[in-house]
C-alpha cells in the first residue's frame, strides 16, 4: 500500500505476528498430539510430543494389517478401520452431493420465485434448525425404525437411512446459497427467458455456472459436517462394519482398556478425506465469475 | 416487424393494496415506429415495457403484438428482443456465445446462427472482439453486445430499458446516434424507456409521457404524441414541465380577461401578462398558472418583449454559448436563458421580457388551454 504509515505501525505489525503465531500453535498442538500418540509405543495418552520409541503398530492395525508382538503372539486388527473410512466417504460424499442439489434448487425457488408464505417458511426452516437434533434422536430412531418396515434400504442400520437423515439439515445451506443467488442480477435470467430459455435452462445454463464457488463451499461444509458427525450416526447405525469412522473410532474406548494409540491412528486417517476433498474443491473457489455481466 | 397495441392496460403488483402502478394505458404503436416512454422514476415506464416483453403479467387490459393477443404468451413466443439497463450479458460466455445463446436454444442450424452473429457483429463493429468475455469490454462495447444479442434474434419489436443510463455523457451521445442509425437500418418497431427527456426528444418518432399514478387519476398516461407536438402543445402542466431543458417556469395568477385569441392574466407578483391562449372555456377570476420556457424569454427592449416579469437574480451561469440566469420571482424559481456574457449580478433586480406568443396557460387542475400562436423568436 503506497500510503504514508505512522512509525508505530512496525511494532504493531510485529505484535500482531507474535499473537498470530501463538494462536496457530494453540490450534496445531492438539493435532500434533494425536499424531504423536499414533506413533507412540503402547496405548498412552500422555508422553512426549516426539515419541521415544516410534512404532507403526497402530497404523498397521488401523490399515488392517496384523501385528506380531515381541513375544511372538499376533494381534489382529481390532476393527475394520478401512471399511469405516470407506463408509464415511461414501455417506458423506453422497449426502453432500444430494445436499448441494436439494439446497441449490430450493434456494433458487426462495431467491427468485414468488409464492405464498415464502418468508414464513424461510424463517421457520432456520428456527427448526436451531432445535438441537441430538434432542430428537429418539424420534429419529423411531422414525427410521418405521420406515425400515416399508423401505428396508432406508431403515435403521442402513447407509440409505443415514443419508436421508443428513438431508434434513440443509436450512443453513439454503440460506447461504439464496444469499449468493440474490447477488446475481435477475436480468440475466430474464434475458435468457427472452432468448427462449425455460426457467430450468436459465437456472442450469446461466445461474449455476455463475454459482460454482458457493456450491463448492456448501459441498465442503456439508462433507466435513458429515464426516465428523457422531450422535446421529451412532444411533442409526449399530453394526460394526456399517459404522462411519467418527462413530467407529469410539469403539476403541473400552472402560477397562482405552486404546489411545489405535484411536489416534484412526483419527488421523479420518482427516485425509476432508483434506483431499478440500484440495480438490479449492480450484472451484474462485471469485469474479460474475464480473462484466452487468453494469460498467 | 409488427405493430403494438395496448388497450386499457392496468398493472397492480399487489391486489391486497389497492394501488395501481399503471392504469388505463391505451397506445397504438405503428409498425416501424420509434416510441419512447419517458417519465420520472416510479412512473411505471419500465413496468410497462416489461409487460410488453412478458416479464410482468398484465393485471387487466389487452396487449396485441402484430395483431395477436399476447397477454398470456411467454416472452420467447412474443418475438421481442430486449436490451436491459444493466446489459445482462452472460459473464461466463464469450461474445459469440452471448449472441448465439438464444439461437442455439431455438435449434437453428449452425450456418444460419453464424451468419446472423457475423452480420450483427459487423453492424455493431464487434467482429474483432467476438472471442472476448464481457468483463474484458468497455461499457459502450457491452452495450453494443446487448444490442447485438437482440438483433440476431430478428425480433419484430425491440425493447430498450434505459440502455444508456450507465454510460458516461460523451459515450451516451455517441450511442444515441448509433441507436438512431440502427433504427433506420433495421426499420423495426422500437420501444425505448428513458428518464432523460433529451434522449426522448432526439430519438423518438412519438413520445409517451407517464407520471407516477395519483390514486384518484383515471390514468397515468399524460400524453402520447410527436416530440415537437409535446414541446409546443403539452396537454398539461406535467408534460410541459417534463419536456424541455431547462424546465419551464411556472407562475400562478388569475384570469382577468378571457378570450379565444388572447387572454389577460394578473400574476400574484403583480405583473400583468397577455398570453396567446384560448380561454373561452374558463371564467374570469379563475386561478390559472402561466408557463414560459427559459429559452423563449427575451431581454427588455427586444421586439418581442410584450410583457414583463420582475425578479431578483440569484445565480448566473455563463456557458460560453449562452447564459442561464436563475432568479427568484416572488418566491418561485425562475430561469432565463440569456445571451452569452449577459451581465447579471446576484441580488440585482432584473426585468425580463415575455412574448405573448410564447405563453402557456394551465387551469387549476393543470390542464392546458389551447395555444393560439406558435412563437418564433426571429
Amino acid at each position: 500500500m503506497p500510503m504514508v504509515q505512522p512509525k508505530s505501525l512496525k511494532y504493531r505489525k510485529l505484535g500482531t505476528h507474535i499473537a498470530i503465531c501463538a494462536f496457530l500453535c494453540l490450534i496445531i498442538f492438539p493435532l500434533l498430539m494425536v499424531i504423536a500418540i499414533s506413533f507412540r509405543t503402547g496405548n498412552f495418552s500422555v508422553g512426549d510430543i516426539i515419541p521415544r520409541n516410534p512404532t507403526l503398530d497402530h497404523w498397521r492395525l488401523a490399515l488392517g494389517i496384523s501385528v506380531e508382538n515381541a513375544d511372538g503372539s499376533i494381534t489382529p486388527p481390532p476393527f475394520p478401520v478401512l471399511t469405516w473410512l470407506w463408509n464415511s466417504i461414501k455417506v458423506a460424499g453422497i449426502s453432500a452431493v444430494l445436499i448441494v442439489v436439494l439446497s441449490t434448487t430450493s434456494a433458487y425457488a426462495f431467491a427468485r420465485m414468488k409464492f405464498k408464505g415464502k418468508s414464513t417458511i424461510l424463517s421457520g426452516m432456520l428456527i427448526f434448525q436451531m432445535f438441537p437434533s441430538v434432542l430428537a434422536l429418539v424420534a429419529f430412531y423411531a422414525f427410521f425404525n418405521m420406515i425400515g418396515d416399508f423401505i428396508p434400504w432406508l431403515g435403521l442400520n442402513t447407509h440409505g437411512g443415514l443419508i436421508l437423515a443428513y438431508l434434513g439439515g440443509i436450512a443453513l445451506h439454503v440460506w447461504t446459497i439464496k444469499g449468493y443467488f440474490e447477488t446475481i442480477d435477475p436480468a440475466l435470467e430474464e434475458s435468457a427467458a427472452i432468448d427462449g430459455a425455460t426457467p430450468w435452462q436459465a437456472f442450469r445454463l446461466i445461474l449455476l455456472p455463475l454459482s460454482v464457488p458457493i456450491l463448492a463451499v456448501v459441498f465442503i461444509l456439508a462433507f466435513i459436517g458429515i464426516i465428523t458427525e457422531v450422535p446421529m450416526a451412532s444411533v442409526l447405525v449399530q453394526d460394526i462394519d456399517k459404522m462411519t469412522l467418527a462413530v467407529g473410532s469410539q469403539q476403541y474406548f473400552y472402560p477397562q482398556n482405552l486404546l489411545w494409540g489405535d484411536f489416534a491412528a484412526a483419527a488421523v486417517l479420518s482427516g485425509f478425506p476432508i483434506t483431499i476433498v478440500f484440495l480438490l474443491a479449492q480450484r472451484w473457489l474462485v471469485g469474479g465469475l460474475t464480473a462484466g455481466g452487468v453494469k460498467g | 416487424m409488427a405493430e403494438v397495441i395496448l388497450n386499457n392496460v392496468r398493472k397492480n403488483y399487489d391486489p391486497a393494496i389497492h394501488q395501481d402502478t399503471l392504469r388505463d394505458i391505451n397506445l397504438n404503436i405503428a409498425n416501424g415506429e420509434f416510441i419512447v416512454f419517458v417519465g420520472p422514476s416510479g412512473c411505471g415506464k419500465s413496468t410497462l415495457l416489461r409487460m410488453i416483453a412478458g416479464l410482468e403479467d398484465i393485471t387487466s387490459g389487452e396487449l396485441k403484438i402484430g395483431g395477436n393477443y399476447m397477454n398470456d404468451v411467454p416472452p420467447v413466443d412474443r418475438n421481442v428482443g430486449m436490451v436491459f439497463q444493466s446489459y445482462a450479458l452472460y459473464p461466463h460466455m464469450d461474445l459469440r456465445e452471448n449472441m448465439n445463446f438464444g439461437l442455439k436454444l431455438k435449434k437453428l442450424d449452425k450456418k444460419t446462427i453464424d451468419e446472423r452473429v457475423d452480420h450483427a457483429s459487423d453492424i455493431l463493429g464487434l467482429t474483432p472482439l467476438l472471442d472476448r468475455k464481457p468483463k474484458e469490454l468497455s461499457g459502450g462495447q457491452r452495450q453494443r453486445v446487448a444490442i447485438g444479442r437482440c438483433i440476431v434474434q430478428q425480433p419484430s419489436v425491440f425493447l430498450f430499458d434505459e440502455p444508456l443510463s450507465n454510460l458516461d455523457a460523451a459515450l451516451r451521445v455517441k450511442m444515441r446516434i448509433e441507436i438512431a442509425k440502427l433504427h433506420k437500418e433495421l426499420n423495426s418497431t422500437i420501444i425505448y424507456v428513458t428518464h432523460d427527456q433529451v434522449e426522448a426528444m432526439t430519438l423518438a418518432d412519438k413520445i409517451v409521457v407517464l407520471s407516477p399514478l395519483n390514486p384518484d387519476a383515471p390514468t397515468n398516461l399524460e400524453q402520447f404524441g410527436e416530440p415537437l407536438e409535446l414541446y409546443h402543445n403539452p396537454a398539461n402542466k406535467f408534460v410541459a414541465g417534463f419536456i424541455g431543458s431547462p424546465k419551464m417556469n411556472f407562475l400562478a395568477g388569475e384570469l382577468v380577461e378571457k378570450g379565444d385569441k388572447t387572454s389577460r392574466i394578473r400574476l400574484y407578483t403583480g405583473d400583468e401578462i397577455v398570453a396567446a391562449v384560448d380561454t373561452s372555456s374558463a371564467q374570469v377570476g379563475d386561478k390559472v398558472e402561466l408557463g414560459c420556457r427559459p429559452e423563449h424569454l427575451v431581454e427588455v427592449g427586444h421586439a418581442h418583449a410584450d410583457c414583463q416579469i420582475t425578479g431578483t437574480v440569484q445565480v448566473t451561469e455563463h456557458l460560453g454559448s449562452e447564459s442561464y440566469v436563475y432568479m427568484d420571482v416572488d418566491g418561485n424559481d425562475f430561469t432565463f436563458k440569456a445571451r452569452p456574457e449577459f451581465p447579471a449580478e446576484a441580488g440585482q433586480e432584473l426585468k425580463v421580457g415575455l412574448p405573448t406568443d410564447a405563453c402557456y396557460l394551465f387551469d387549476k387542475d393543470g390542464v392546458a388551454f389551447p395555444r393560439t400562436a406558435k412563437y418564433n423568436k426571429d
